[in-house]
């Protein structure tokens, strides 16, 4: 993994989430030689903290036209390239007694400008394909909505950009720009893991840190106007409904429920925080209580259904060019080639957009790099299917965890060790995670720590939070005797990281949840008695 | 909105209650002896949140589930595994019942072809050769015997020498006999009858009684168990308008009917339900209120070990049995630790259960033959031949045990004070 | 039906109080809402292991009189006498111990922790000094694929303490055939196989083959699910000394203690009301009547006295919705800490958490309160008395048999 070759980059893209992970496979995909840059793991940031809600437009169509088509051409792309991440449940956009059904025509014929088909359907008929749905609904719009995996999706990009002689580091954090004339020429970049620093050159450097991408060009001298805004989530712990519910109405807080695996998630609150509150984002009473409140408007037994966690993520909304004082935010993709903007060559800065726009945000970036770089080759993003998305010949009989697995991985699930005894044993029962699977992971896709394993297995992320299988995961990943006392700390932090969750709404089961846990951890296996440190991922959710 | 935001968690079947601590794989009699079962946890709650997802997470493995309740009984958080289980076989499956199965769950049908010819279907069915064929051919482990099918039903013997004499009492009770008193051993029934009378109560039979479906259910055929549920449901609410109350010897039945039916079937049973009654309950309940009194013999000698049948204990009523027997004075009462016998009904039938039968009971056997009790009361009739045919020991309904400790003469003295 | 007494909850607090009773000649039933946190047991029985400064704790008598005075403890009229009750409470159920509750002595937990403990059950290894590691060469031997003992952990522990350890693994026929099955690789499975199948003497020659030149050979506890008979036939069996170190849960000495306590509570004529919860109490003035229960509609259970011994949150003798914390089979007051739902917990998982000490309200005497008044017969025992935290103090085992004993003794004063 540190066997980089420092010198000799095309590209260095820098944020280990969707849009760096897009670009890395775009720049890969086209030749260049490239090196994507995390500083935690992938999909730590906002990508992973949304409601992995693949939009159809439906909800930017009457406010913001273009991103309403950017959305729906992105909605039928991801389908096909992205298929093992992408589960087809449809959405309902609902009008509510409270809500103004006149907005319900202009709505359907904004969807229909851009292209997304929008079907007015009978409330009674939306009562029968979605029964979650708030009875009382006057009005019912069926719309492409789907939901989709961030996690894997973000790692299927990095697998393909690897495919394409891409390099990637996770646990690196660029800790400066380099700059020489005006041309940025690398990054100074510190292994969180053991705090030494080297640095990485090549031609162009990509920003594509999201939120933090504010910093990263403010290393690099150049200013960009950039506002976090929060957005807090609950999930729940298990499917209410099969269809994504939104509300049809102006977008506002709490008006989207996604049915995300064997979850569902509501979301989102919308407020700006200060850029330092970023890497340790909690979720406030008051969010919660919003969000619950809104939320049993489009599904009333939200309010009778266990909440698993409370999360949040940061949008970055970027403030125009032309307006220093913010007001006017785009929330649309931004391009910044900073050798025209600011003057400084060699870096270019992607950011805006959405998580589902990521791959034409990629794609953007990509063509402005390799019009710099002189390359012609086209992008073929679109139409080249991830790996893990090429069709699946059917199996007859696997068990539940190879399902879950299938579900997971796609077609690379075939490099999952299965079939005997040792490989099939179940690590994580609530979501039919295999030792099988929990090996591949630490072989294939970047795990270092329990954290980054649940990111790519789910382990973890069932109802109870990983009462048990957090211990078994740790112990199937643990090597030697040093090895031994990493995975106790990495243990620790697990298990912080997944109270963190739960910690704004322990109540009812879920308290009684994590009170057994402790029970386990700290009275039976005394793990805080032994851990002597916490991982870097201590401050992560 | 009227729900209250977050003051409960409503689940189906409470899957959602979970708290993940696998103590229901502890108490799982099947798990324990097959690894092709996937075990309770992952059968139920856990298998339910990926069943929501997408049907294929179903697996045709939950039909090794005996439907013993046993995890509901330990689950200290009151999550019905057993019943996500059976309703996810219910609504998933796509298993067609063979004829074997058609044959085990259809109690009644079977058992009225054969009464008729019980001297000749009794024989026959013990026979070698017959059974071989049932084994190859039908999937019926050699090693059962059918219990014997007697040649006279219940309720033809009720009709003639019963049925005319119970209008002479008082109070009355209706009586769902069930297919194996029908069938089988009619014995329980006049027993039944017996001591209800003695305490002054007249019994009636329903309208109309079906089988109540267990075996249905259990064999895949909830559509029928639906229908005879309905029948039942109709004829006892005729019997409860007159004031009676449902009376039961198996516990088995009684509870498919107060719980099964709503739980698994949907058949609204709310107005029916609490008249439903095992006979030790309701004898118990009324000696406790002391409106009767049971006289018992001098004579009366027996060492009576206690068996919990799996539903008995899953409605929680093993005590209204146990105390009401240890009530008689000759009686010496060894109570059993809960286990499960391993028949389940028709499951220990089947040829591919057999093995795995026998060994989720043979912790009871042991027991029982440590105890060398002189005869196993229990609730259950499947326990009975499951019992008897592994330990050689006698089974008795505790219902019949009280007919025999019973002082008749002094007990209709008694209750006419 | 009528008892002298009725305990509802049938975990470690309820069966102590139930064959207390019973043993006193009390007419006893008790209501059980399913298994309890036994299960989750190491196999071992905490007095009190740390204070509240978070010091490790030697001698629990002395560090006991130093505690709050909100500890459930200070209930307790004289737990020297109290303490040597309970073991011998345990022994007549066919639970031997070993420990004393003047000086503690240390378990080794699944991942190689030590921990200070009151009481181990036999064939638990223990360690009377953690200072001095008893074993030089110590034989690690797992079942093979049971990843519910995570070896490497416990291994590196031990190691962190000097011992030689070595790291082996077995497997027959029989377990072989379970471990095919990807979720039932289960201490209490494995138990369960080893116990119908005999095959104690094939695995003591699997571990004699194994453990010739350790001085120590340390096995998972998966034996002796209904009795110790087994898990002490094999220590016997084996060459050299051996002893059985906790699993993740379900705890198979956990299981053992359950099954055994509760046949002894059968054995002494008390009745159990199995997999039933108390929904509602009948209350007459200062008096409990008697309790309705969610199964035997129709059927109140009466007695001169109760004992409500229903544990914390994880055993639902506490619940906590959005709104408030609460008792819910009774209706029986709740220590009131001032807390809406926002403190309840703290934002660090080993933080003290609030709600691990929250419990009922109880006077001097153990007796609860409703609506403020003490109701004269209704005891409080085990994790739902508040004033503690047992995950932080290590003292849930002796906090739960203790207040039960005590409970009993004003029951019976």
């Amino acid at each position: 993994m540190n066997t980089v070759n420092n010198n000799n980059y095309d590209v260095i893209v820098i944020g280990g989430g969707i849009t760096g992970a897009g670009t890395a496979r775009d720049c890969a995909m086209r030749g260049l030689k490239v090196l994507l840059v995390e500083r935690h793991d992938f999909s730590t940031g906002a990508t992973g903290r949304n409601h992995g809600l693949l939009h159809s437009g439906a909800r930017y169509a009457v406010t913001d036209h273009e991103s309403a088509t950017e959305c729906i051409k992105e909605n039928m792309i991801l389908r096909k390239i992205a298929r093992h991440c992408v589960e087809e449940t449809e959405g309902l956009f609902i009008t509510l007694p409270e809500d103004d059904l006149n907005f319900q025509s202009t709505f359907v014929q904004k969807c229909n400008d851009a292209g997304i088909r929008a079907e007015v359907i009978d409330p009674e008929l939306a009562r029968i394909m979605e029964p979650a749905v708030n009875p009382e609904l006057i009005g019912a719009v069926k719309v492409p909505d789907a939901s989709v995996d961030p996690f894997r999706l973000t790692m299927a990009n990095v697998l393909d950009a690897k495919l394409h002689g891409a390099d990637a580091l996770v646990y690196h954090e660029v800790v400066d720009v380099l700059v020489e004339q005006n041309r940025v020429v690398g990054v100074k970049l510190r292994n969180n893991h053991n705090g030494e620093t080297f640095n990485a050159y090549s031609k162009i450097t990509i920003n594509a840190a999201g939120i933090w991408g504010t910093l990263v060009a403010q290393m690099a001298g150049v200013k960009i106007n950039m506002f976090p805004a929060k957005g807090s989530l609950l999930i729940f712990g298990h499917r209410v409904n099969n269809m994504v519910i939104n509300r049809c109405r102006k977008p506002a807080n709490a008006d989207i429920l996604v049915p995300d695996d064997a979850v569902c998630v509501i979301g989102t609150t919308s407020d700006r925080v200060p850029i330092e509150t970023c890497d340790d984002m909690r979720v406030t009473p008051e969010e919660v209580e919003l969000l619950l409140a809104e939320g049993m408007k489009l599904a009333p037994s939200l309010g009778t259904t266990r909440i698993l966690r409370a999360y949040a993520g940061v949008r970055p909304l970027v403030a125009s060019d032309d307006d220093p004082s913010g007001r006017s935010i785009s929330r649309g993709i931004v391009t910044l080639d900073h050798e025209k903007r600011d003057g400084l060559a060699g870096l270019l800065t992607i950011t805006g957009g959405k998580m589902m726009t990521y791959r034409l945000m990629a794609e953007e970036v990509t063509d402005l790099a390799c019009e710099k770089l002189g390359v012609t080759k086209r992008c073929e993003t679109a139409t080249t299917p991830l790996p893990g998305s090429e069709p699946i010949e059917k199996e007859k009989k696997i068990s539940f965890s190879q399902k879950a697995a299938a579900g997971r991985h796609g077609t690379l699930n075939r490099d999952v060790e299965r079939g005997d005894v040792t490989s099939d044993a179940l690590v994580c029962e609530c979501e039919g995670v295999s030792v099988g699977e929990v090996r591949y992971a630490v072989t294939k896709l970047h795990v270092h720590n329990l954290i980054n394993l649940r990111r790519r297995t789910r382990v973890g992320m069932g109802t109870c939070q990983g009462e048990l299988c957090a211990c078994r995961a740790a112990g199937v990943m643990c090597g030697d005797d040093e090895g031994a006392q990493r995975a106790i700390n990495d243990l620790s932090g697990f298990m912080n990281e997944r109270w963190k969750g739960q910690q704004p709404v322990a109540w009812g089961d879920n308290l009684a949840e994590a009170q057994l846990t402790a029970k386990i951890y700290q009275g039976m296996l005394g793990v805080d008695k032994l851990a002597n440190e916490r991982r870097v991922e201590y401050y992560e959710i | 909105m009227a729900t209250e935001t977050q003051t409960q968690n409503v689940s189906v079947n409470n899957f959602e209650q979970c708290l993940k601590c696998s103590i229901c794989t502890v108490y799982c009699p099947v798990s324990a002896v097959t690894p092709l079962y996937p075990g309770p946890k992952q059968a139920g709650p856990d298998g339910e949140r990926y069943r929501l997802k997408d049907k294929v997470f179903f697996d045709e493995s939950l039909k090794m589930c005996l439907n013993c309740k046993r995890c509901e009984v330990a689950c200290p958080n009151d999550v019905h595994i057993g019943d996500i289980i059976q309703a996810a076989r219910i609504k998933y499956s796509t298993h067609k019942p063979s004829l074997r199965d058609m044959m085990l769950a259809n109690t009644d049908l079977v058992g009225t072809m054969a009464s008729p010819f019980a001297p000749i279907a009794n024989p026959v069915l013990k026979l070698k050769p017959m059974k071989a064929v049932l084994h190859s051919v039908m999937g019926i482990d050699k090693h059962r015997t059918f219990p014997d099918y007697s040649n006279r039903k219940f309720e033809s013997w009720f009709k003639k020498e019963a049925a005319p004499n119970q209008d002479q009492y008082s109070k009355h009770v209706s009586y769902f006999h069930g297919c194996y008193v029908n069938y089988n051993y009619p014995q329980l029934g006049k027993d039944m009858v017996k001591v209800m009378n003695a305490v002054g109560y007249g019994v009636h039979l329903l309208e109309k009684e079906k089988c109540c479906g267990v075996a249905l259910i259990a064999n895949g055929m909830s559509k029928q168990a639906k229908r005879q549920g309905e029948v039942n449901m109709s004829s006892m609410r005729k019997a409860i308008v007159e004031g009676h109350v449902v009376l039961t010897s198996s516990s088995t039945c009684t509870f498919t009917m107060r719980d099964e039916y709503d739980h698994l079937l949907g058949i609204d049973n709310h107005d029916v339900r609490d008249s439903i009654s095992l006979a030790t309950r309701f004898l118990f309940q009324l000696i406790e209120k002391g409106e009767i009194k049971l006289e018992f013999r001098k004579d009366f000698h027996k060492r009576v070990a206690y068996h919990s049948a799996c539903h008995m204990e899953r409605m929680g009523w093993v005590p209204y049995s146990t105390r009401l027997l240890r009530m008689i004075p000759g009686l010496e009462f060894v109570m059993l630790e809960s286990q499960c016998c391993g028949i389940s009904g028709t499951y220990g039938f089947k040829k591919e259960n057999y093995e795995r039968s026998q060994a989720i009971g043979k912790g009871l056997f042991d027991q029982i033959n440590d105890v060398a009790p002189d005869c196993v009361a229990t609730d259950c009739e499947t326990c009975k031949w499951q019992i008897e045919m592994s330990t050689g020991v006698p089974v008795m309904n505790p219902i019949s045990i009280i007919a025999e400790a019973l002082d008749v003469e002094a007990t209709i003295i008694s209750n006419k004070k | 039906m009528k008892f002298d007494v009725i305990i509802i909850g049938g975990g470690l607090s309820g069966l102590t109080a139930g064959i207390a009773l019973a043993e006193a000649g009390k007419d006893v039933a008790l209501v059980s809402a399913g298994q309890s946190t036994l299960h989750f047991g190491g196999g071992s029985l905490d007095l009190l292991g740390y204070d509240e400064q978070g010091n490790e704790v030697k001698n629990p008598l002395d560090a006991i009189s130093n505690l709050n005075g909100n500890h459930p403890y200070k209930k307790i009229e004289d737990v020297s006498r109290l303490a040597g009750v309970a073991k011998k409470v345990l022994e007549r159920a066919g639970i031997a111990t070993a420990g004393e509750a003047n000086h503690n002595h240390w378990r080794v937990s699944p991942i190689g922790a030590l921990l200070p403990t009151w009481l181990s059950l036999e064939g638990m290894a223990t360690v009377e000094d953690a200072g001095t590691m008893p074993w030089k060469r110590v034989a690690l031997v797992n079942v093979v694929n049971f990843l519910d003992f995570p070896t490497k952990f416990l291994a590196a522990g031990l190691r962190n303490r000097g011992v030689e350890v070595d790291v082996k693994a077995f497997t027959l026929p029989e377990l072989e055939q379970l471990r095919k099955s990807p979720t039932e690789m289960r201490s209490t499975n494995i138990a369960k196989v080893i116990e119908t199948n005999n095959l104690i003497a094939k695995i003591a020659n699997e571990v004699n083959d194994i453990a010739g030149g350790y001085d120590m050979v340390l096995l998972p506890a998966v034996l002796g699910i209904g009795s110790s008979e087994t898990s002490r036939h094999l220590l016997k069996a084996i060459k050299v000394p051996a002893n059985y170190v906790a699993t993740l849960p379900p705890s198979v000495p956990g299981v053992r203690m359950q099954t055994l306590l509760r046949k002894r509570f059968t054995a002494l004529g008390g009745t159990f009301f199995t997999g039933d919860q108390v929904i509602e109490g009948n209350f007459e003035g200062d008096t409990l009547k008697g309790v309705k229960t969610a199964k035997l509609d129709g059927t109140t259970l009466e007695a001169d006295n109760f004992v409500l011994a229903t544990g914390s949150f994880m055993s639902r003798g506490l619940v906590a919705d959005y709104n408030h914390v609460y008792e819910p089979a009774l209706g029986v007051d709740v220590e009131d800490l001032g807390l809406d739902r926002n403190t309840w917990s703290k934002i660090d998982v080993t933080e003290s958490q609030p709600y691990m000490e929250m419990g009922v309200k109880t006077d001097s005497c153990l007796r609860c309160q409703r609506a403020g008044n003490t109701i004269a017969n209704l005891y409080a025992a085990g994790s739902i008395l508040g004033g503690h935290n047992s995950i932080k103090r290590l003292d849930s085992a002796g906090v739960d048999m203790l207040t039960a004993l005590q409970a009993v003794n004003n029951i019976l004063k």
